[in-house]
C-alpha cells in the first residue's frame, strides 16, 4: 500500500520562542476573546453569547454536575471506540502485512472505507446494532480504525531488508524478529495513525451522539440549541475544543515518544 | 534474439501478467465480501436491512430517479452535496493558500493565528453545526460555512507547513535575481508547497464530505445527508445504500484524481531530494 | 591584464561583517576590474560566502561599503549574477524555466526570453534538455543550468561561490575550461570563491588569500598567467610556482590552527 500517503499536518501548541513572540501570541488570544465578547454583546442573546457569559455558563454547568456527567459519558464512548480502533488497526495492519494475498485483495476496499464519510453508514449500523452504547462504539471505531490500519501496514511493509538480514544473521527466530525488529519499527507509523484516529474518532463520537441515542456532549449541544441557550451550547463546544486540543497534544507526545529513535536517522 | 546468443534468458511468466493476477484477486475478494454481506444479513438481520441483492435491485430506479412521490430524488441530492462540497473546497483552497502563505512567511501573523488555526483543526467542526443553525437559521449557509472550514483548515496548515519548510537557499536565489516579496510568496513558496497543498486537499475532501452530510442531516437541507436519513427512517435501506456507495466512490475518485494530478503535474516531487 | 584600484568595477572599502558576537571578517579592501577574475581562497568558515553575499547585497556589511559601478550596494543590483555551490535550481521548474527565471523577474519581453534562454542553454552544452527537471540531471548538468541561468541575465559581474565544489573531479575540470571559454567570448568581472588552490590559480588574474580569525586579506597574488587559458597552463612552471605559494600561505595557517588547538588541550 505504498501508494497511500496519509499525510496530516501536526497540530502545534503555542510554544513561544521568545518573550516577544509569546507576547504577540497572547495579544492574539486577547484579541480573539475580545472579538467574541463584542460580537456576543451586539447580537441577539438567542444567537450569540459573549465570551464572559459562555465562561459563566461553563461554570454553572460544571457546578450542577451536568457537564462532568456528559464529559464522562462522551469520554467513555470515545475511549472504547478508539481502544478497539487501535486494537483492530494495529493487529489488522500487521496481519495484512504478513499475508500478501489478503493484502492485495483487500487494499482497494480498505481505501474505499477510509475515504467514505462514515457518517453515511450510521443508519446501517443502527439497523444492525441498535441505538445504544454498543452501536455507538462501533461507529467511533469505524471512524478511527482506518488510518491506524493503513499506517501500521505501511510501517510493517517498509522495514528494510538490511535490518531483516541482520536479524536473520543473528539467527533470530520469527517471534523474536517481530518483537525486536518489525514491531518497534512499525510503532511510530502506528502512532501517526493513532494521532489521526483521535481526530476522526472525536468526529465519530459527536456524529453518533447526534444520530443515535443522544448522550454526552453531543446531547448537550443539541438540547441547548433547541432551547436557544447559546451560552451553554458554546460552553459545550468550548469543552470539546479543549478536549480535542488536549487529546491531540497527548497523541503527539506519544507519537514523538515512539519515534524518538528516528531523529538520528 | 538469435543474433545475441549470450543474452541471459529473461525468465518468462507463463500465462497472465502480475497485473492481471492482482486485478483478478481484487475482484474475487470483492465478490467474497459481497457474498459474506448477503449471507450474514439474510441470516442475522431484519429483512429491511440492505443486502447486495436488494441494493442491486434498487440501483436502476434510484439512478433513474424513479422514486415514490414525496421522497427526495437521488440525483438532486447528489448534485446539492457535490456542488456545496466543491464550493467549500474552492473557498478553502483560496483562503487556505493565502492564510497559510501569510503565516509561513510572516512571523507575526504566525504568532497571532497559529493558536486558532491549530485549535480549530484539532476540534471536530461538526460540533459547530447546531449552534450555526442559531446564527444562520436552517439554511444552506450553515453547510457552506462547515464545508469551507473543513477545507480551509487542513489546506491552510499544510501550506503553512510547506512554506515553513521552504529551504532558505531558494529564497536567497530568488532575492539575488531581485525578487520582490510577491515573487517569493507566489513564485517560490507556493510552488514549493504544492505537494503539501495536495496532501491537504486530500484531507480536506474527507472532511468536507463528512461536514456536508452532517450539516444536511441536522439542518435538513436537500442533499445526500438528508436523503440517507430519510431513506433509512422510511425503511428504504437499499436506496440509502446507493447513496453511501456514491459517497464512497466520490471520496476514492477525488483522491485518485489528486494522486494522478501529483504524478502528472508535479513530476519533480519526491524525486528531487 | 589585471586592473587595480581606481578603475575597479567592484570597489570594496574597509568592509567588515559581524553576526552577533561573531566577527567573521574585517578590513577588506579590494578593487576588481572590468575584465578581471579574482579568486578568493581561505579556510572553511572564514567568510568567503558571506563576503560574496555582501557584494551581491543579500546581506549588508557591518562596516565599510561596497560599490559596483560607483553605486553603493544595498540590494542585489541589476547586472550582477550569482552561481551557488548548491546550484539553487528550483526543482519544480524545467531547465528552460530555471534559465528563464532571472529574465522573467526582470520583466523581459517573451521573444527576448525565448531567444536568450535557447542561446544560453546551447552555450552551456545542454541543448535538448530544455524540458528536463533538475532531478533528471547529473550534478554537472545541474550546475551548467545554474550557470546558464546566471549568464542569461547578461550580467557584467559574475559571483561564483564554489560553483564546482560538489561535482566530481573530471566534470569539474571540463566545466572550468568551459567557463574560461565562455568568459573569453564575453569578458566580465568575476569573483570566484573556491576551496581548491588549483582552481583559484587557474581561474584568477589574482588570488586573494583570507586568513585569521576574524579573517582579513592576508595576501593578494598576481598569477601572471597568459590568457586565453588552456590545459597547457596546468603544466606551466609559473602555474606550479603560484600554486606552491598559495599552498604554503594556507598551510601555514592550517598548521598554526592545529598547534593552537593542541595548546588548548
Ligand atoms: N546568517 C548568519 N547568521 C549567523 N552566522 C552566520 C550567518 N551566515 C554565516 N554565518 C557564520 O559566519 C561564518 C562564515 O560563514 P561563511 O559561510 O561565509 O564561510 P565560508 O568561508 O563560505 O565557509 P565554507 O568554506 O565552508 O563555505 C561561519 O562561522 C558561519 O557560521
Ligand atoms: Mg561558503
Amino acid at each position: 500500500m505504498s501508494a497511500i500517503q496519509v499525510n496530516e499536518p501536526k497540530p502545534r501548541m503555542i510554544v513561544p520562542h521568545s518573550v516577544r513572540g509569546g507576547a504577540i501570541s497572547l495579544v492574539g488570544l486577547v484579541i480573539g476573546a475580545g472579538i467574541w465578547e463584542i460580537v456576543g454583546r451586539h447580537t441577539q442573546a438567542a444567537s450569540f453569547a459573549p465570551f464572559s457569559q459562555t465562561v459563566s455558563a461553563l461554570w454553572l454547568m460544571t457546578r450542577s454536575g451536568e457537564l462532568p456527567t456528559a464529559l464522562e459519558s462522551s469520554l467513555e464512548l470515545f475511549g472504547a471506540g478508539l481502544g478497539f480502533a487501535m486494537l483492530f488497526g494495529f493487529f489488522g495492519g500487521l496481519f495484512l502485512a504478513r499475508i500478501r494475498l489478503l493484502r492485495i485483495g483487500l487494499e482497494p476496499y480498505i481505501l474505499m472505507l477510509y475515504a467514505t464519510p462514515m457518517f453515511a453508514l450510521i443508519p446501517f449500523i443502527l439497523s444492525l446494532f441498535g441505538f445504544e452504547f454498543r452501536a455507538k462504539v462501533i461507529v467511533v471505531t469505524l471512524f478511527g480504525v482506518w488510518p491506524i490500519l493503513i499506517n501500521t501496514l505501511e510501517g510493517a511493509r517498509s522495514v528494510s531488508n538490511d535490518l531483516l538480514e541482520v536479524a536473520k544473521s543473528y539467527r533470530s527466530t520469527e517471534p523474536k524478529l517481530w518483537r525486536h525488529v518489525i514491531i518497534p519499527y512499525t510503532l511510530p507509523y502506528t502512532m501517526t495513525g493513532v494521532r489521526q484516529a483521535i481526530a476522526r474518532s472525536l468526529i465519530g463520537m459527536l456524529a453518533s451522539e447526534y444520530l443515535l441515542a443522544a448522550t454526552g456532549l453531543g446531547n448537550l449541544i443539541l438540547t441547548y440549541t433547541n432551547r436557544f441557550d447559546t451560552a451553554r451550547v458554546l460552553a459545550a463546544v468550548l469543552v470539546i475544543t479543549l478536549l480535542a486540543t488536549i487529546l491531540m497534544a497527548i497523541g503527539r507526545a506519544i507519537e514523538n515518544y515512539f519515534a524518538r529513535w528516528k531523529a538520528g536517522v | 534474439m538469435a543474433s545475441v546468443p549470450h543474452e541471459v534468458a529473461i525468465p518468462r511468466t507463463y500465462g497472465v501478467s502480475a497485473r492481471t493476477q492482482r486485478t483478478f484477486l481484487r475482484i474475487a475478494t470483492g465478490v467474497i465480501l459481497l457474498v459474506l454481506w448477503e449471507v450474514l444479513v439474510r441470516w442475522l438481520a431484519p429483512p429491511f436491512v440492505a443486502r447486495p441483492v436488494t441494493v442491486a435491485r434498487a440501483l436502476p430506479h434510484v439512478l433513474a430517479n424513479h422514486l415514490p412521490p414525496g421522497t427526495p430524488t437521488f440525483w438532486g441530492a447528489a448534485e446539492a452535496t457535490v456542488v456545496a462540497s466543491a464550493e467549500g473546497l474552492a473557498i478553502g483552497i483560496v483562503g487556505g493558500v493565502l492564510v497559510g502563505l501569510t503565516m509561513g512567511r510572516l512571523r507575526t501573523a504566525d504568532r497571532l493565528l497559529r493558536f486558532y488555526i491549530s485549535t480549530f483543526f484539532a476540534m471536530p467542526i461538526i460540533a459547530l453545526v447546531p449552534v450555526m443553525t442559531l446564527w444562520f437559521g436552517y439554511s444552506s449557509t450553515v453547510r457552506l460555512y462547515i464545508v469551507a472550514l473543513g477545507a480551509f483548515l487542513p489546506i491552510c496548515l499544510n501550506v503553512y507547513d510547506g512554506t515553513r519548510s521552504l529551504p532558505a537557499s531558494f529564497v536567497e536565489v530568488a532575492q539575488s535575481y531581485r525578487a520582490r516579496w510577491w515573487n517569493v510568496w507566489f513564485g517560490i513558496a507556493l510552488p514549493a508547497s504544492l505537494p503539501y497543498l495536495l496532501a491537504g486537499f486530500k484531507l480536506a475532501v474527507g472532511r468536507v464530505l463528512v461536514g456536508a452530510v452532517v450539516a444536511e442531516y441536522i439542518v435538513n437541507l436537500k442533499g445526500l445527508g438528508s436523503y440517507i436519513v430519510f431513506d433509512s427512517r422510511t425503511f428504504h435501506q437499499p436506496e440509502m445504500m446507493v447513496a453511501v456507495l456514491f459517497l464512497a466512490l466520490l471520496g476514492v475518485s477525488v483522491n485518485a484524481a489528486a494522486d494522478l494530478a501529483t504524478r502528472r503535474f508535479l513530476p519533480w516531487y519526491r524525486r528531487s531530494e | 591584464m589585471s586592473t587595480n584600484g581606481a578603475a575597479g568595477r567592484i570597489q570594496i572599502d574597509g568592509v567588515a561583517k559581524q553576526f552577533g558576537d561573531l566577527r567573521v571578517f574585517q578590513d577588506i579592501d579590494l578593487a576588481i576590474g572590468e575584465r578581471e577574475i579574482v579568486s578568493i581562497v581561505g579556510p572553511s568558515g572564514c567568510g568567503k560566502t558571506t563576503l560574496l553575499r555582501c557584494i551581491d547585497g543579500l546581506v549588508q556589511p557591518s562596516e565599510g561599503e561596497i560599490r559596483i559601478d560607483g553605486a553603493k550596494v544595498t540590494e542585489p543590483p541589476r547586472g550582477v549574477a550569482v552561481v551557488f555551490q548548491h546550484f539553487g535550481l528550483f526543482p519544480w521548474k524545467t531547465v528552460y524555466e530555471n534559465v528563464a527565471y532571472g529574465l522573467r523577474l526582470a520583466g523581459a519581453p517573451k521573444d527576448q526570453i525565448a531567444e536568450s534562454v535557447a542561446r544560453h542553454i546551447e552555450l552551456v552544452g545542454l541543448k535538448g534538455f530544455d524540458k528536463a527537471y533538475p532531478y533528471q540531471l547529473s550534478g554537472g548538468m545541474q550546475q551548467r543550468t545554474g550557470l546558464a541561468r546566471a549568464l542569461a541575465t547578461d550580467p557584467h559581474v559574475l559571483l561564483m561561490d564554489e560553483p564546482f565544489a560538489s561535482i566530481d573531479a573530471q566534470t569539474r575540470e571540463i566545466l572550468q575550461f568551459e567557463l574560461l571559454r565562455i568568459w573569453e567570448s564575453r569578458p566580465m568581472s568575476m569573483v570566484f570563491v573556491t576551496h581548491s588552490i588549483e582552481e583559484a590559480v587557474l581561474m584568477g588574474d589574482r588570488v586573494v588569500v583570507l586568513r585569521g580569525r576574524p579573517s582579513s586579506i592576508h595576501e593578494v597574488i598576481e598569477t601572471g598567467l597568459p590568457r586565453p587559458r588552456t590545459r597547457d597552463v596546468l603544466s606551466s612552471p609559473r602555474f606550479n610556482e603560484v600554486r606552491e605559494q598559495v599552498w604554503s600561505l594556507l598551510m601555514h595557517e592550517a598548521e598554526q590552527a592545529e598547534r593552537e588547538l593542541q595548546e588548548v588541550r
